[in-house]
């Protein structure tokens, strides 16, 4: 086929723009990585709770951290119509001192035992109600801090911290960009507001199991879907915002360059290509064999990019601390993304060809 | 039966005074087993003529039937198949692709479709093996010699056995023993295949070797010749 005997020929002028190609996806992956790494780290935990919606306080404006929800309220979002199950969470950021003078962040959750918010746990065992000064850390706590099953977090109380035995490790990620934590609720109270009475709110959000709930509103509650409630953790839109404008931004280039580069060919070719038409190539047949080599070329350049992000994730930079992550379904999408783009930026150059005009064959030798 | 006849063929450029008329006038007729040279300076018309024969270019005015088909009254589609499987063109500078070889060069018509690829294979050694090119099978284009290059383009123009070879200026970039090599193979080509064949060429010795000579001035055929 002309098209691949052109590319392997010539070798160097389609090796260099193969090389731009994937260096321009290479960037696109990465800021793709970035950008669902630092989702992970937004929320993964609330994307793993085992419910479908989330009730929110109606004046916390769809906010964790200012949602407070009574006793009333809890139940009488558990007894709403449609909610087949429901679990009162509580949510507080914590420094935790995890040795001597060493202290990182987490996202303290308050959780029933039994309920459809308690975390599957990988090593050690399940929080039971003595554990009232128990905790499961996250894997990834555990990973950055180097805590292990058995040992003590001081966990701020007021002023002062308390001891908490670790018991357990659960996989359940991050929430608010802090590795999560879980406690029992009762816990989650006095951590949070000392003394525990009437007046103290009961949970912040409460995770619900059930359909039609999104939009239903109670007294001084409202539901809305898990994946609302992702979106509206503060930062991740402008955060997503942002890594999307820089994944646009990175696919114009790779189109504008793959454009450019099968323009300039195409002009370097336009007497040959009137020559191939001269002699019975039809504008289908050569317009076919440009866009199998756009093709090729996005293609090619981005699977050896999606190789290099994968193995960079995989080496260099391995570290849970670099919030980078890939998914099949990232990688896969952004390439075909890449590619086509790669299509499109070149569709003026393959429009050309089309409209070469087979005389040129003979008026370029006159 | 002619295989091909041109009636009252003219051609004109822009308009009102900045008219231009390339042709005015031309009617020929070529047969199967003939090659016809078509000679006029610069600018007479020539390749206008050529280009109109070839079906790169329509008329203005008048009829062109090759094998009783009017060409003139082709849209650009069918105007391509006419090219792809009536028309062999061979160029002044050969035109071959650089970074195909010999035999690729050849074999790459039958990606245009429409011919069976197998028997292009074959047709392909046999032409390389007659214009004596086995040996340059294999070289790229733009490797071969002048020579070799004009031969391999004769033998491409060959490849899907059209009826009408269309050859222009086929000796320019070679030298008078190599040109003279070059349309002797063309003239054996066209005697032995039986194929209509018309040479435009400034070089009156090469034209010589043609079956007939046509001139054209200022768009208007002058003189038929019979071959010197």
């Amino acid at each position: 086929m002309l098209a691949i005997r052109e590319m392997v020929r010539r070798k160097l002028q389609f090796g260099l723009v193969t090389g731009v190609v994937t260096l321009i996806a290479y960037l696109v992956l990465m800021v793709t990585g970035l950008g669902l790494g630092l989702n992970q780290l937004a929320g993964t935990a609330l994307l793993a709770l085992d419910g479908d919606h989330l009730a929110y306080s109606d004046r916390s404006n769809l906010s964790v951290i200012r949602s407070q929800l009574s006793e009333a309220q809890v139940k009488d979002i558990a007894s709403a119509p449609g909610v087949k199950a429901s679990a009162a969470i509580g949510y507080v950021a914590a420094a935790i001192e995890y040795q001597p003078g060493e202290v990182e962040t987490a996202a303290l959750l308050g959780i029933d035992l039994g309920s459809i918010a308690a975390p599957k746990v990988i090593e050690g065992r399940s929080l039971t109600p003595q554990d009232r000064r128990g905790l499961l850390v996250d894997r990834s706590w555990a990973s950055l801090t180097g805590t292990r099953i058995g040992d003590t977090l001081q966990v701020p109380v007021g002023l002062a911290t308390e001891p908490f035995e670790v018991v357990g490790v659960a996989d359940q990620g991050s929430f608010f960009f802090q590795p999560a934590m879980f406690m029992l609720r009762d816990s989650w109270r006095t951590v949070s507001y000392r003394s525990v009475d009437r007046e103290t709110p009961y949970a912040s959000v409460v995770l619900l199991q059930g359909g039609g709930l999104d939009g239903t509103r109670g007294s001084g509650w409202e539901v809305v879907t898990k994946d609302t409630a992702f979106w509206n953790i503060e930062g991740v839109s402008a955060q997503q915002g942002t890594v999307d404008a820089l994944k646009y931004m990175g696919l114009l280039i790779g189109a504008m360059v793959i454009g450019v580069f099968f323009y300039v060919i195409t002009l370097q070719k336009v007497a040959l290509l009137g020559v191939l038409k001269a002699i019975g190539a039809s504008g289908l047949y050569l317009t076919a064999q440009g866009m199998l080599q756009v093709f090729l070329v996005s293609l090619v350049g981005t699977v050896v990019a999606a190789g290099l992000a994968v193995l960079t994730k995989a080496t260099v930079l391995s570290s849970d601390a670099i919030p980078i992550a890939f998914t099949t379904g990232a990688v896969v999408s952004t390439t075909v993304a890449v590619v086509v783009a790669g299509v499109l930026g070149a569709a003026l150059s393959m429009r050309q060809i089309g409209s070469i005009d087979p005389i040129i064959a003979m008026q370029q030798q006159q | 039966m002619a295989l091909l006849e041109l009636r009252d063929i003219t051609k004109s450029y822009g308009e009102g005074a900045q008219r231009v008329d390339a042709l005015r006038g031309v009617s020929i007729t070529v047969e199967p087993g003939e090659m016809v040279a078509l000679v006029g300076p610069s600018g007479s018309g020539k390749s206008t003529l050529l280009a109109i024969i070839g079906g790169l270019l329509t008329p203005t005015s008048g009829s062109m039937l090759v094998a009783g088909a009017d060409v003139a009254k082709f849209d650009a589609r069918a105007r391509s198949r006419y090219r792809r499987d009536q028309v062999g063109f061979v160029f002044q500078s050969s035109n071959l692709v650089p970074f195909l070889t010999a035999r690729e060069n050849l074999l790459l018509v039958g990606e245009f479709g429409g011919a069976d690829r197998a028997a292009l294979a074959r047709r392909a050694d046999e032409l390389l093996s007659e214009l004596g090119l086995t040996d340059a099978a294999g070289q790229a284009g733009n490797r071969l010699s002048g020579g070799q290059r004009q031969r391999v383009a004769i033998a491409r123009a060959l490849m899907r056995d059209p009826s009408l070879i269309l050859v222009d200026e086929p000796t320019a970039s070679l030298d008078s023993k190599r040109g003279a090599q070059v349309v002797e193979a063309l003239r054996d080509e066209v005697h032995g295949r039986h194929k209509a064949c018309v040479m435009v060429t400034h070089d009156l010795e090469m034209a010589a070797r043609a079956d007939r000579v046509l001139e054209i001035r200022d768009g208007l055929l002058q003189v038929h010749q019979a071959a010197v």
